[in-house]
């Protein structure tokens, strides 16, 4: 069975040849060897996400992200590293704020497109009815025209996602076989889907959509890959190649230890998590007081 | 070293900024200026230290006496007697009285206090006064702190063998902003410039962090997260705080506090001996003067003893055939002062609920202030925290303690064996925002948000071909503008002339390490990436004395033209 957890960091991550050409021309030559190690745990640890920012594993307990912060916070509070840790110590506080309340984390979770391990905690994906049988239903939503055939025929198996328009599969098998037949027979336009199970939850994660990178207030929507399966067959690919990544650094990466490129990874994740638009106007400006 | 006593410097606030940045920076001194008492110490290399008058005392007596040409305070002065503080030419309880405007509910309780306290009671600063040569002399808590501080700062000055220039002060968690720049002005008066203030409860806390990060290290500890509830009680305000501590990091987790302590506990109980004691002392002459402090030592004696026993018996002459003789016992004490009793335990319950923290949860909980020897007290908060007592801090001395750790943390000062590997993590007391939505609050920050912290927030026109904008600031946490403290306001102009709704407004609320809270607003048209209009900056309070005018002066003015809405989408964060 696949991670969940893991999905969505190849599809969200920035091309990695830019954080590699980032590193090259920042660090001197005897870190580079590290910072291409550290870009390649970037790639699986995710995003510059707060998670990476607090330092963190994306599964970390409570206890885990208070310490990390209490551990951070002793560097770059105001008190410790002067007027340059305020900029640090908000966004480490926005990433703690959000990262210790539950309710707080699960919704930027979703926002960066982490769904939760396991059914139930995310909520998407469908469940099973029964036991799990080699072959399952999904529905291409891309392709979904909303017209309600399926949820009519076999309302315990479909259900409409009102906000997107379109329909899903609630419970694998929640009908009995006639009624799931009739409805994938009725669909105008045959997007109701046979899936082998094992690929299921890779479809189920990508007919998701994401928020759109956006800037600013400006620019974000949602979207998803037009063609799913697709998608679905390289993201299994990239999946393979990060497990066989994962394998091949996990020795060389010091929990304890701040390596010279994290503390560089998390001085881009600073930089990359500026605040929104005005924020950004605003930093300027003190930047431009400041140097006079 | 030989500095002249009493140079009140200047009356301008940019006196504490002007400052050379020598590599070594000083060590910050720490002052606890209490309603009632004062204190001082420092880090003194390897531990916190209290410093000393020539009289040998930690806790000095915070007043400042115009009996003479030069005014003198209580670190230098002695009293021949008590009563000499109360014949109206001793000016105290400044603390309570800073940045309050006279219509103020404790400026009017401050109304029986020896000296002159008057009021007007249309929102300007009350008239303050002592009996100088059986004469009113005018004088300002402002001043009268300066005076004090002066004094404070020359025996610190000759103990340590160094000037002296920047301080850590501790504050009631209850104070406006206006509140603390009445006091740094006080400190730039006095030639001080002011590193950190802290809500008092949290200089305990930030002591409480260093004695668990002592006994990790002593006791190989297991060094895990420990919550702390902290009280705080003294002669004018009683704070509360709850502190999540681990590994020398004291992370405030909310603050709650109120006007209220052993100043009103002594008036109520002084009441209850003298039910006509206001119409008895309305008139201030030399004589109602002296009856009241009478009156005054001998409540303030008899609440003492009740610490430590059942019942007292008071008896005070004040001639003509006049005289209180009754016995007071406990209970009675306890009745009289019930309601403020009870507001003790509803800001702890509220504290706590605000922390988001269970009673069980709750490792230590800590008493301190001059009210913590009250035996209602200490029942009130074992029953409410179901625990016993925290012993390990002396309750006269843990604020002015943390304090100083916090001006040698905050120096750079670092420590061989670890005693400085502490920060604290500040909470905002209360929230803070703009007024918007008509006559409401529309808060930014809210409370207990840990700093430093910048949020920001879209407002919108109300008005088709509205040009201006007026931001009004304000901080608390009641709904309707009024209630709350006005801290400034500015003009946003050169917003394009459209349709209402169409401009956002952005306004965003920065507060740093320091404390210093800065508000930003900016406009932008929809679609557009650069402001509209000149983003503005503005350094938080702008308001001065009569602020309590202000507000309804503005309303007068401009009424709705320049007013603000919210923008229902919710505002990124």
């Amino acid at each position: 069975m696949l991670a969940p957890s893991s999905f969505h960091h190849q599809i969200s991550t920035p091309n990695p040849l830019q954080i590699n050409q980032h590193c090259n021309f920042r660090k001197p030559i005897w870190r580079r060897q590290k910072s291409v190690v550290r870009c390649s745990q970037n790639k699986l640890g995710g995003t510059k996400n707060y998670y990476e920012l607090l330092g963190v594993s994306i599964d970390a307990s409570p206890q885990e992200i208070k310490n990390a912060y209490r551990k951070l916070q002793k560097k770059y509070h105001p008190d410790i590293a002067g007027e340059e840790g305020h900029e640090r110590t908000l966004t480490l506080n926005e990433a703690y704020k959000v990262l210790i309340r539950d309710e707080l984390r699960k919704e930027y979770d979703a926002s960066i497109g982490r769904i939760g391990a396991g059914v139930g905690r995310g909520g998407f994906g469908s469940i099973w009815k029964g036991p799990l049988r080699p072959q399952a239903l999904f529905v291409d939503e891309n392709s979904c025209i909303g017209c309600r055939e399926c949820v009519h025929h076999a309302s315990n198996t479909f259900m409409m996602n009102e906000a997107f328009g379109t329909a899903r599969v609630k419970v694998q098998y929640g009908d009995d076989d006639g009624k799931i037949e009739t409805s994938v027979d009725s669909c105008p336009v045959n997007c109701i889907h046979w899936v082998n199970t094992e690929e299921l939850p890779v479809l189920e994660y990508l007919i998701q959509p994401r928020p759109k990178p956006g800037y600013g207030i400006y620019g974000q929507g949602w979207e998803r890959p037009a063609d799913v399966f697709m998608a679905a067959q390289s993201f299994s690919k990239q999946l393979k190649q990060q497990e066989e990544n994962q394998q091949k650094y996990a020795q060389s990466s010091n929990e304890e230890e701040e390596t010279p490129a994290q503390a560089q990874a998390r001085e881009s994740a600073y930089r990359e998590l500026k605040m929104e638009n005005f924020a950004r106007i605003w930093s300027w400006i003190k930047k431009s007081n400041t140097g006079q | 070293m030989a500095e002249p006593a009493y140079t009140v410097a200047s009356d301008s606030e940019t006196t504490g900024e002007e400052k050379s940045s020598s590599p070594f920076p000083e060590i910050a001194i720490g002052i606890d200026i209490g309603t009632s008492q004062c204190s001082v110490a420092v880090w003194n290399g390897s531990q916190v230290e209290l410093l000393r008058n020539t009289r040998n005392q930690k806790l000095m007596r915070s007043y400042v006496t115009f009996k003479d040409e030069i005014p003198a305070g209580g670190v230098s002065n002695q009293l021949a007697h008590e009563y000499e503080m109360l014949s109206g030419a001793a000016i105290f309880n400044m603390k309570r009285l800073i940045g309050r405007v006279d219509t103020d509910p404790v400026i009017h309780t401050s109304k029986s206090l020896p000296f002159l306290v008057q009021t007007l009671n249309i929102g300007v600063r009350p008239f303050i006064a002592a009996l100088v040569k059986n004469m009113w002399r005018s004088t300002t808590p402002e001043e009268v702190l300066a005076i004090f501080l002066v004094e404070l700062r020359a025996m610190a000055e000759v103990q340590l063998k160094r000037p002296v220039r920047t301080v850590v002060l501790t504050i009631p968690v209850s104070f406006s902003r206006f509140q603390i720049t009445r006091i740094e002005r006080a400190c730039a008066m006095a030639g001080l410039q002011v590193l950190r203030l802290m809500p008092e409860p949290t200089a305990v806390a930030l002591l409480y962090a260093q004695q668990q990060q002592q006994n990790v290290h002593d006791n190989m500890g297991s060094g895990t997260e420990k919550i702390a509830l902290i009280f705080n009680m003294g002669a004018g305000f009683c704070d509360t705080a709850v502190t999540a501590t681990a590994g020398g990091v004291s992370h405030i987790k909310a603050l709650a506090g109120s006007v209220l302590g052993g100043e009103d506990i002594l008036l109520n109980t002084m009441r209850h001996l003298l039910p006509d004691m206001d119409s008895h002392f309305s008139i201030r002459g030399i004589d109602e003067i002296r009856k009241m402090g009478l009156l005054r030592v001998a409540t303030q004696d008899a609440i003492h003893k009740l610490s430590s026993q059942s019942n007292v018996q008071i008896n005070v002459d004040f001639g003509n055939g006049r005289k209180i003789s009754k016995v007071l016992d406990r209970g009675e004490f306890e009745e009289v002062n019930r309601g403020i009793f009870e507001k003790c335990e509803s800001l702890i319950k509220q504290c706590l609920h605000d922390a988001k923290v269970e009673v069980d949860d709750i490792n230590d909980v800590i008493l301190v202030g001059g009210c913590s020897n009250i035996p209602k007290l200490r029942n009130i908060i074992t029953s409410v925290c179901k625990k016993e007592l925290y012993d390990g801090i002396n309750p006269l001395e843990a604020a002015v303690r943390g304090a100083a750790l916090e001006g040698a943390v905050a120096s750079g000062v670092n420590d061989p064996f670890g005693s400085l590997d502490l920060l604290t993590i500040q909470a905002t007391p209360h929230s803070i925002g703009v007024r918007a939505d008509g006559n409401n609050l529309i808060p930014i920050i809210h409370q207990n948000t840990t700093m430093p912290i910048r949020r920001d927030l879209i407002f919108t026109t109300v008005h088709d071909n509205q040009t201006e904008a007026l931001i009004v600031v304000y901080e608390g946490d009641e709904k309707e503008v009024e209630k709350n403290h006005l801290l400034g306001y500015f003009k946003i102009t050169g917003i394009p002339p459209v349709a209402r709704g169409v401009p956002e407004i952005n306004v965003c609320l920065d507060i740093d390490a320091a404390n210093v809270l800065r508000a930003f607003a900016g406009v932008v048209m929809p679609g557009g990436q650069n402001p509209a209009a000149p983003v503005m900056e503005v350094r938080m309070p702008t308001v001065d004395d009569g602020h309590g005018w202000c507000a309804e002066a503005l309303n007068r003015t401009y009424g709705s033209t320049l007013d603000l809405v919210t923008v229902q989408k919710k505002a990124a964060h």
